[in-house]
């Protein structure tokens, strides 16, 4: 019984920690998911100055530690005289590096649908842009939603370097609980509290998987 | 009417000369077959007609419109981009692996482009689809998604994707070579219906008694030249030249 008294006295803080990671995580797939889907429709068919630059933005982000680019960010930049509040610093850190991952992921789902779907829709009249969007994307979706899974999971996962560069987040609540109390209970708590969000989001993906198979 | 004039198109492929001077004139209504030993160029031919390979020597026209001009033929574009597109919009295509949208049923691969490019309204779009696909035998059909359709029946739900946009001329690229034997008929006789219809078509086959059967001329390709353009009764019963003798006894 004191046990869970004490886990219930220590989740009022484990929760504001909680709402920090979940703040920059939403934030970050938001930006993410556009900053990826354009960047890969840039290497696929923008112009050769476009794709340069784009490889080298994921040459640079996927080659590099997170933990170095968040360090960059939060402490190099202002160096350079560019102050940043914590948390726009930490979703644009996020947003670039999980953005050259599903920039990857997504160029390969649309490089992996048939050209036979664009000379169809050519020979019919469409667009580039009719194409794209009504055609070649809503197929892309379906094969990309696994990667895409994983990185979403890998960011909940990625959003605990917070704790290292000095932000409340639910590692480093639960981390200073654990200093304060001595206790273990505060890193269990937070262990649970991972699981149950990337559990959900792996189901959340599971549905849309489902969804989108429809026509297999 | 000329639906099509082809003016001494050239093709290279990677340094590879696949078209060595074609023309090709194709009258309103006429069904002309396209035949040969593959790699003589025939496909090509036919997806130069409609951009999906751009010549690098030689001219195109629609209906009397200047739609591609390369090298030194002595033809201009003289039309508005505006115009060059809607002379492409009169031709509807069939592909050997039928290429249709996976991700749509029957139904909505037919509504599809006429939503999308004629921008017709989805009432309008659906009774006119639910016809084409009537008219290839499939409206009982129309909710099904293309995994669900045999080789046969995608070929006929793709033939009414094209029928849909109205075309003035069907260009087929070896319809039927992607099905098994039992189902070629079935698409071979809904092509029938059309040319009874006097659709301008020209089909890239070898299926040689419908050839035979359905066209007004026949015309042989070999090493990206047209060797023959003849009508079929001469073409078939009294080939003149020896390479399509040879080709007739292997096909028949």
């Amino acid at each position: 019984m004191d046990h869970l008294e004490y886990v219930l006295s220590i989740l009022p803080f484990i929760a504001s920690g909680l709402k920090l990671t979940a703040k920059v995580y939403v934030a970050t797939l938001l930006f993410a998911l556009p900053v990826g889907l354009l960047a890969a429709i840039g290497k696929v068919k923008g112009p050769k100055i476009i794709t340069r630059l784009l490889y080298l933005y994921t040459w640079i982000w996927r080659g590099t530690p997170l933990l170095l680019q968040l360090f960059f960010v939060f402490y190099g930049l202002p160096i350079i005289g560019i102050r940043l509040s914590p948390f726009t610093a930490a979703t644009i850190t996020y947003t670039l590096n999980s953005g050259a991952y599903l920039t990857e992921i997504f160029r390969g789902g649309i490089e992996s649908i048939d050209k036979g779907q664009y000379e169809a829709a050519k020979v019919l009249g469409m667009t580039y842009s009719q194409t794209m969007r009504r055609i070649i994307i809503p197929q892309t979706v379906r094969r990309v939603l696994p990667p895409t899974c994983s990185e979403a999971v890998n960011l909940v996962k990625e959003t605990a370097l917070l704790a290292v560069i000095g932000m409340p987040d639910l590692l480093r609540i639960a981390t200073q609980i654990f200093t304060r109390d001595f206790n273990i209970t505060p890193f269990v708590v937070a262990f649970v509290l991972y699981l149950i969000v990337s559990s959900v989001l792996v189901k959340l993906f599971g549905t849309l998987e489902k969804k989108y198979s429809i026509y297999e | 009417m000329t639906m099509i004039r082809m003016n001494n198109i050239h093709k290279y492929f990677a340094g590879v000369h696949v078209l060595k001077g074609v023309s090709l004139e194709v009258n309103k209504g006429e069904i002309i077959s396209i035949i040969g030993p593959s790699g003589s160029g025939k496909s090509t031919l036919l997806r130069c007609m409609n951009q999906l390979e751009k010549i690098d020597q030689g001219s195109v026209e629609i209906e009397g419109i200047v739609v591609e001009a390369a090298g030194d033929v002595g033809t201009k574009i003289t039309a508005t981009p505006q115009e060059v597109r809607t002379a492409y919009r009169k031709m509807g295509m069939v592909f050997q692996s039928f290429n249709l949208f996976p991700h749509m049923t029957a139904l909505g691969n037919v509504i599809e482009a006429p939503m999308l490019v004629h921008k017709l309204g989805k009432g309008e779009a659906v009774k006119n689809a639910e016809k084409q696909l009537n008219k290839v035998g499939l409206l009982e059909k129309k909710d099904a998604f293309p995994s669900k359709l045999s080789g046969g029946q995608k070929q006929r739900v793709a033939i009414a994707r094209a029928l849909a946009m109205n075309p003035d001329i069907m260009l087929f690229d070896e319809p039927t070579s992607a099905l098994d034997p039992e189902l070629i008929g079935e698409v071979l006789s809904v092509i029938k219906n059309l040319a009874q219809e006097h659709m301008t078509m020209i089909i890239v086959t070898h299926e040689m008694g419908f050839a035979k059967e359905i066209s007004d001329r026949v015309i042989f390709m070999d090493d990206g030249k047209i060797l023959e353009d003849q009508s079929p009764a001469v073409f078939f019963d009294n080939p003149r030249h020896p390479r399509i003798k040879t080709f007739l006894e292997k096909m028949l």
